[in-house]
């Protein structure tokens, strides 16, 4: 029963099997935004009574269905539209986030769902018993989609290809469904034919191989034909047409580069790095590339930088870059080497479902960190390690976890493994952008700690095992049943480690993969003179949230004057001490090289360090083994000694950090040595600029000399003869490059005593400016030039402001004056003479809202709104909308946020709409314990609305409006609501807010759908009649929000978490319920609740009631608390039962019947205690349904 | 730094001089009859000449039996006269240079006047009439030496494969090129503050000139022309503009590229941090792109020969088969 247990095989959660899909797509009309098409699935029922055939799609608007050339009903039923109905008064998130999951699972194909759902038609049925072939041939059309396709056209003169318009697909996960129906699945697989008949000036890209491109009749269109022999999910099929201008890499000629016009000279740039690349993940992998071709094309509005489908890849055209530029190189190139690594793990294998989803994101990222370390170096690819970890660590510290592997069902509710989060795990549609975020980024950490067991030798076996395994499986007909090895799965995973490498790693997998959170350490230590001995202290904190209790080994790295030792302490439960034996004594006399652990040999000043202790410094996990913090305690001398002299940059990072807390001259010239050294890691050297000017600022009063780093970057970067003026530029030494870029950045963080950015280090920066001369330099000053402006703004300081004056001209603080002067003078050149990327108009917008904010410049949106319209280059809008957004949080200004949230329903470009919420979400204008002008009942309503409908075709945009509802009003009802019925409620609720409970049922009920489904065969002879009815209706008018929620009624019982005996009970309501419906759903929205009543509402209701057993304060007021122990009891034998009753049918019945019988008699119980509890009872019991019921929750009492 | 001093119109003077001789004349001589202020060596020159003509035609109408004659007329006929003997001169010396000869001979004159239309053959009869009035030579003065403008040296002699008849070299100042120096290290930073100034004028009044004609935004709202924004349009395309380096870029690339970072002529320039042995890396480096970018500009040359199934023509409809 649960697919995840089962090892070898896959167990399809569908009763049929898709082997082919054919995607034809024949017009596309850029005008009008809109796409007509069909497809044709080739799929073999492996049930004999297969009857429905469900499908994902959305927004696609389907003419008619085919069945082996038989019409065939269908209902198209989306109850994500909309997830809560509008007549639910609900508002607490805890309530939306659960019926978000509902509904989610309601059409997740993983679970054998769909939003569409196919008749088969009763000719066939025959045919079907014999398990013969079914060609389901669908025509659909699309009409300016708003999400899944994104259309680009420029509003200039000229023909489309003129004008550069050009479409491509998009999306966050699984989201083809968004333009095709398909089994949206990453866990079907199938071959595909696809063609895209398109003007004849465009091309169309897609997935596998281009086979030929013809001409139409009239000569004015092509059809370009791809043959795709891999077996694919549909997740992974992509499309992009434009008037792309087209590149055959010179090195690989299967590899082809497409770009919009006139970016050709930057698309040879910047792919001439992408052969090296292949050549590495093919060697490492000892696999060659597993597609027979690859496609990368460059796109403008770009829904993310880097999008991976098989055999080819959508990028981001600002990532395209000339020779000249600097900085956007190893960026671009990584996110290259990143979508590469997505071809063979995510593209060419896919994953058995949603909880397996860590191993392929962390093996791509895994192999692709190799790279990074390859090409950029060990410096570099530690510093990414470490970025990575302090990332992954503040974020689960602050939000309490990150769960890769999440296991559900089991019908143990009390471990429901997000309980912490404000939205479900389950799916990744459901997941918060940034939660998505980190969990990569764990992902790829947790395979380094398998490597780190098991050796990168045998981890590389492991990829070659899967690689091999999936490419002899990719080229066996369907028949011999291998696709599935295409499929990485935990378990398999974890398998094949354990027959490669011999060794055990459950209790890694255990640790950071079964469960969430990171492990804090704090350490402290003392030396022991007369034993010798270091006496190491290593506390745990594992009860905040997000920290988990360490237990195993544990390195420790202690720099002695004798030498570099190692030791491993096995932290157990109860030892906090542990004594590590000095091998040197304190001898310092002897004058002595000092042996480091790589072996070098160096010569230390030893006259800082304490006299009667050998240890120069102590690192904790120095390899990084454990996913931690770490906060150990060691004396100032010590941090400096790390910092000069061990050579690992990790280490020097550390010390860096942990020197801030140290503001003494000798702290200053540490910092001072390892910016001057040249040999050290430039990111270590940038890293000391900022260090040294904070410990400046805590020295302010003892400081002697020139500001920090003047004097220094005068000697680096500035003539001989005129120290005043900067050498013209030459950045053929990156380091120094980068160097130069920070340092004045730094600087102006400097403060003097009155806490003012000193008169001198401004007067350097302007000169910097001033002095700046490119013209010899083969390289654009684009950043340069934008990070002095930030030095600018750096420097400024809040204005004196004489009780409250209107900031004018005339009371313009002159440095003030100075820096405005510049500002104006780069903001307008840039219009001119535009820069790469435009990042000193980016640059210039920031300085301009730090200005405002200190009070120099009066703060007005104006400016910022002007320039983050659309138009503008996408990273000048992110800046300004970055200001509007500070404005609206600073100013509470109501207008703004209003300004803000029409742009995230209306923009056209997705990513501007996601960020915008994004921003609002990491500076919000109030949190939820705040009061606040702009909190009010309207806000909340329309929050409410954009999650709730107005955001159903784009999951990153909803999740990240639930992220930003979550920021601004917390889980439960917002406050600045009225308080009616459920103060009550609200309390067990806060309480609850532990346990989130409603979504283990559903996965078992979802599972079984299938057997369910091939149960049902016979029972739906009602069925077909209300769906031809309805067929017409929906070719007529489309479909609309209102007729989804009315289809909704047919197809909620199904999706929704009940035991499998109910849904057969219910899929004969849900008929009843329909013709009702029918009768007289044109006339009124609501419901005939006395119809209802009995035959579906409130039996589910009450079902809902019994399944939640363990989470008791929820939805029952205190007054229901009684009855728990009674409610309780039979469930958990029910559970039991109908798990190992799932193979017989009367089995079901009976027990259904059963339960069906006491439902009623609850429900009686219940309904007397609402009559006695008034009011107060409606919201509890509304929320106690199940989501997806949303709309069967009318409960009379609600319908009053 | 090198300054080129190279007035190619010097040269162009000297044989324009030399081939309007007789135009010059002309002027020269309506010159004269503006005003007699210059008494310059040439005037001279060529006042004595055209006094000698003036006696010959005088003598000539005395021959012909006039008393006396007006002075306009006895001017044109001198004109005419001499435009007569200028066309001869002229028409004889193309008639020479005809046939490869730089000297005229008599025949060279003979066939000038058959062809302006006078019968040779009455030529020594005339001669030897008896009437005739003899008259004196012209005096002898120099030929003025045309003034030179600038004389700079002294004008290269002919190699010795170039026949001396050819004109002479043209006035060394007009081809040499002399080097120049750079002030010594003290200008370096009174020419960059000079650099760093003019341009920030420059760029500052072309700013405030295009804020001025165009749309402006403001930070303050009670004043618009001391920090005045030009204010922001949305482009129909802005990836172009954001991404694609400006044409000056494009030329410093050129220019950079060409010159290879110029090894930074003045040496108060060079990078004090950069060793040379990293300088010599990145060069490598370099010059692998380099490299690099003309392997892949000979691979492109084959692309013909790439079998790509975009590059591969598209196919003319077949013809339907039927469903």
């Amino acid at each position: 029963m649960n697919r995840k247990k089962g090892d070898k095989g896959f167990e399809s959660p569908r009763p049929y099997k898709l082997t082919h899909q054919v995607v034809c797509i024949n017009n596309i009309n850029f005008q009008r935004k809109s796409v007509v098409g069909y497809v044709e699935l080739t799929i073999f029922p492996t049930v004999a009574n297969l009857n429905r055939i469900k499908l994902n799609s959305k927004q696609c608007r389907i003419y008619r269905v085919r069945v082996n050339d038989l019409e065939a009903a269908f209902i198209y039923n989306d109850p994500t539209l909309e997830v809560c109905h509008h007549e639910s008064k609900q508002r607490n998130l805890n309530y939306f986030s659960n019926a978000y999951a509902a509904a989610v699972s309601a059409v997740d194909p993983d679970a054998g769902n769909g939003e569409l759902c196919i008749k088969v038609p009763s000719e066939l049925w025959k045919h079907v018993d014999e398990l013969k072939v079914l060609k389901v041939h669908i025509n659909f059309s699309l009409d300016q989609p708003k999400g899944g396709l994104h259309f680009v056209v420029p509003n200039i003169e000229g023909s489309m290809a003129e004008r550069g318009a050009h479409v491509f697909s998009c999306g966050y996960q699984n989201s083809t469904r968004f333009w095709f129906p398909c089994v949206d699945s990453y866990s079907e697989l199938c071959t595909w034919k696809l063609e895209y008949t398109v003007d004849a000036a465009m091309v169309a890209v897609s997935n596998g191989d281009l086979v030929e491109t013809i001409y139409t009749h009239d000569m004015r269109k092509k059809t370009f034909h791809y043959m795709l022999t891999i077996p694919t999910a549909a997740s992974n099929i992509s499309l992009a047409i434009g008037p792309f201008e087209i590149l055959v890499d010179p090195y690989m000629h299967e590899v082809t580069h497409f770009c919009l016009p006139q970016l050709l000279p930057l698309l040879k740039h910047t792919t001439s790095y992408l052969h090296e690349v292949f050549e590495f993940y093919e060697e490492i992998l000892t696999c060659r590339y597993p597609y027979s071709c690859f496609k990368t094309v460059f796109v403008d509005e770009a829904y993310v930088e880097v999008a991976a489908y098989a055999s080819m890849s959508i990028f981001s055209t600002n990532l395209l870059h000339s020779a000249m530029i600097i900085d956007e190189t190893p960026l671009t190139r990584r996110c290259l080497a990143q979508a590469l690594a997505q071809q063979f793990f995510g593209c060419f294998i896919s994953r058995m479902s949603w909880s397996d989803e860590w191993v392929l994101k962390g093996i791509s990222g895994y192999i692709y960190g190799l790279w990074m370390k390859k090409t950029f170096g060990v410096n570099e690819y530690r510093h990414w390690i470490k970025k990575e970890l302090d990332q992954i660590v503040v974020y689960e510290l602050k939000t309490g976890g990150v769960l890769l592997h999440p296991i559900f069902g089991g019908g143990k509710e009390k471990d429901n493994p997000a309980s912490h989060l404000h939205f479900s795990i389950k799916h990744p549609h459901t997941l918060s952008w940034e939660y998505y975020t980190m969990f990569q980024c764990k992902a790829h950490l947790v395979m380094r700690l398998i490597e780190n067991r098991i050796s990168m030798e045998f981890m590389l076996q492991v990829f070659n095992k899967l690689l091999s395994l999936a490419s002899t499986a990719s080229s066996q007909k369907f028949q011999s049943h291998m696709w599935s090895q295409m499929l990485v799965s935990t378990s398999g995973f974890l398998k094949s480690i354990s027959n490669v490498s011999g060794k055990d790693i459950q209790p890694l997998i255990k640790q950071w993969v079964d469960q969430s959170s990171v492990v804090k350490f704090y350490g402290s230590f003392a030396f022991n003179r007369k034993r010798n001995v270091l006496e190491l202290e290593i506390k745990q904190d594992y009860t905040s949230p997000g920290t988990q209790k360490y237990v195993g080994p544990l390195k420790v790295t202690v720099q002695e004057l004798d030498g570099s030792f190692n030791h491993t302490l096995q932290i157990e439960e109860n030892s906090l001490k542990h004594d590590i034996p000095c091998h040197s004594k304190s001898r310092r006399n002897k004058k002595k090289k000092i042996p480091l652990m790589n072996g070098e040999e160096v010569d230390m000043d030893l006259s800082a360090m304490d006299a009667d202790s050998p240890l120069l410094w102590i690192r904790i996990d120095p390899d990084m083994s454990v996913l931690r913090k770490v906060e150990f305690e060691q004396a100032d001398f010590m941090w400096q000694y790390q910092l000069r002299y061990e050579r690992d940059v990790v280490a020097q990072e550390e010390s860096i950090l942990a020197l801030e807390k140290f503001p003494t001259p000798a702290s200053r010239l540490a910092l001072t040595d390892i910016l001057e050294q040249e040999q050290c890691f430039y990111r270590v050297r940038m890293q000391a600029c900022f260090c040294l000017a904070k410990i400046a600022n805590s020295m302010v009063s003892t400081w002697t000399g020139p500001p920090a780093m003047k004097s220094l970057f005068t000697r680096m970067f500035c003539c001989k003869s005129c120290p005043n003026i900067v050498k013209t530029n030459n950045f053929m030494n990156f380091q120094s490059y980068f160097l130069q870029k920070t340092m004045p950045v730094a600087m102006a963080l400097l403060r003097d005593v009155h806490n003012l950015c000193p008169k001198e280090v401004l007067t350097f920066i302007l000169d910097l400016i001033k002095y700046n001369d490119n013209r010899k330099n083969k390289f654009s000053d684009n950043y340069y030039r934008a990070e002095l402006i930030d030095a600018l703004a750096n420097s400024v300081t809040p204005a004196v402001s004489v009780n409250n004056e209107v900031r004018t001209l005339d009371n313009l603080n002159p440095d003030v004056r100075l820096i405005l002067e510049e500002i104006t003078r780069f903001l307008n050149m840039e219009k001119l003479l535009p820069s790469y990327r435009h990042t000193i108009t980016v640059s210039c917008l920031k300085a301009i809202r730090v200005l405002q904010k200190n009070g120099h410049v009066p703060s007005d949106p104006t400016l910022f709104k002007s320039y983050a319209e659309y138009g503008h280059f996408v990273d000048i809008r992110i800046a300004a909308l970055e200001a509007v957004v500070d404005y609206t949080k600073v100013d509470r200004s109501y207008e703004e946020l209003q300004w803000l949230l029409n742009m995230v329903q209306n923009d056209p470009v997705p990513y501007v709409r996601h960020k915008i919420l994004n921003m609002l979400t990491r500076n919000p204008p109030f949190t939820k314990n705040m009061e606040s002008p702009l909190c009010n009942e309207a806000l909340v309503d329309q929050l409410w609305k954009l999650m709730n409908s107005g955001t159903s075709h784009d999951w990153r945009l909803r999740c990240g409006a639930v992220d930003l509802y979550y920021t601004l009003f917390g889980l439960s009802r917002p406050s600045c609501l009225p308080l009616p019925e459920l103060g009550l409620v609200l309390n067990l609720k806060e309480k609850k807010a532990v346990l989130n409970p409603t979504i283990i049922p559903e996965s078992v009920a979802n599972n079984q759908e299938p057997v369910n489904n091939s149960n049902n065969h016979g029972q739906l002879t009602g069925f077909q009649s209300t769906e031809e009815d309805h067929l017409v209706k929906e070719a007529a008018t489309g479909i609309s929000v209102h007729q989804a929620g009315v289809k909704r009624k047919a197809d909620m019982p199904l999706g929704s978490p009940l035991e499998p005996g109910q849904i057969l009970e219910k899929n004969e309501d849900s008929k009843v319920k329909l013709k009702i419906r029918f009768s007289n759903s044109q006339e009124e929205e609501e419901i005939d609740m006395d119809t209802v009543h009995d035959s579906q509402a409130f039996i589910y209701h009450h079902l809902n009631m019994l399944e939640r057993p363990s989470t008791p304060g929820k939805e029952q007021s205190s007054l229901e608390l009684n009855m728990l122990p009674v409610l309780a009891a039979p469930l958990s034998a029910f559970s039991k039962e109908s798990n190992s009753s799932k193979h017989s049918d009367h089995h079901h019945h009976h027990h259904h019947e059963h339960k069906k019988k006491k439902k009623k008699h609850k429900h009686k119980h219940k309904h007397k205690h609402k009559h006695d509890s008034k009011e107060k009872e409606k919201d509890p019991f509304t929320f106690s349904n199940s989501p997806a019921s949303g709309r069967s929750i009318r409960s009379p009492s609600l319908s009053d | 730094m090198v300054v080129h001093i190279c007035t190619g119109l010097g040269a162009h003077k000297n044989i324009y001089s030399a081939q309007g001789w007789e135009k010059n004349r002309g002027n020269l001589a309506d010159r004269r009859s503006g005003g007699k202020h210059s008494t310059t060596p040439a005037d001279n020159y060529y006042l004595a000449r055209r006094r000698t003509l003036q006696v010959v035609v005088s003598s000539l109408l005395t021959e012909a039996g006039f008393e006396s004659a007006e002075k306009a007329a006895v001017e044109t006929l001198t004109e005419m006269l001499q435009s007569y003997v200028s066309e001869i001169g002229r028409s004889a010396k193309s008639y020479c240079e005809h046939t490869a000869r730089t000297q005229p001979t008599l025949s060279d004159i003979v066939v000038t006047l058959v062809e302006m239309g006078f019968n040779v053959d009455t030529l020594p009869a005339y001669a030897k009439r008896s009437q005739r009035m003899v008259i004196t030579a012209p005096p002898v003065t120099n030929q003025p030496v045309t003034p030179k403008a600038l004389t700079a040296g002294q004008n290269k002699p002919h190699p010795s494969h170039i026949p001396s008849h050819f004109p002479e070299f043209p006035d060394p100042h007009t081809y040499i090129k002399t080097p120049t120096y750079r002030e010594p290290v003290s200008d370096y930073q009174i020419l960059r503050e000079k650099a760093a100034s003019q341009r920030r004028d420059v760029e500052r009044a072309l700013t405030r000139f295009m804020a001025k004609t165009g749309e402006t935004q403001s930070l303050f709202k009670d004043d618009v022309s001391t920090f005045p924004l030009i204010a922001a349009r949305p482009f129909t395309i802005p990836y172009l503009t954001a991404l694609l380096p400006s044409e000056l870029e494009m030329q410093q690339m050129e220019e950079t590229d060409s010159s290879e970072q110029d090894d930074q002529t003045d040496t108060e320039n060079l990078p004090l941090h950069m060793s040379t042995d990293d300088s010599g890396a990145e060069k490598e480096n370099a010059s692998v792109l380099q490299q690099n970018s003309s392997l892949s500009g000979s691979r492109n040359g084959e692309e013909s020969l790439i079998d790509n199934p975009y590059l591969r023509p598209v196919k003319k409809p077949k013809i339907r088969r039927k469903k």
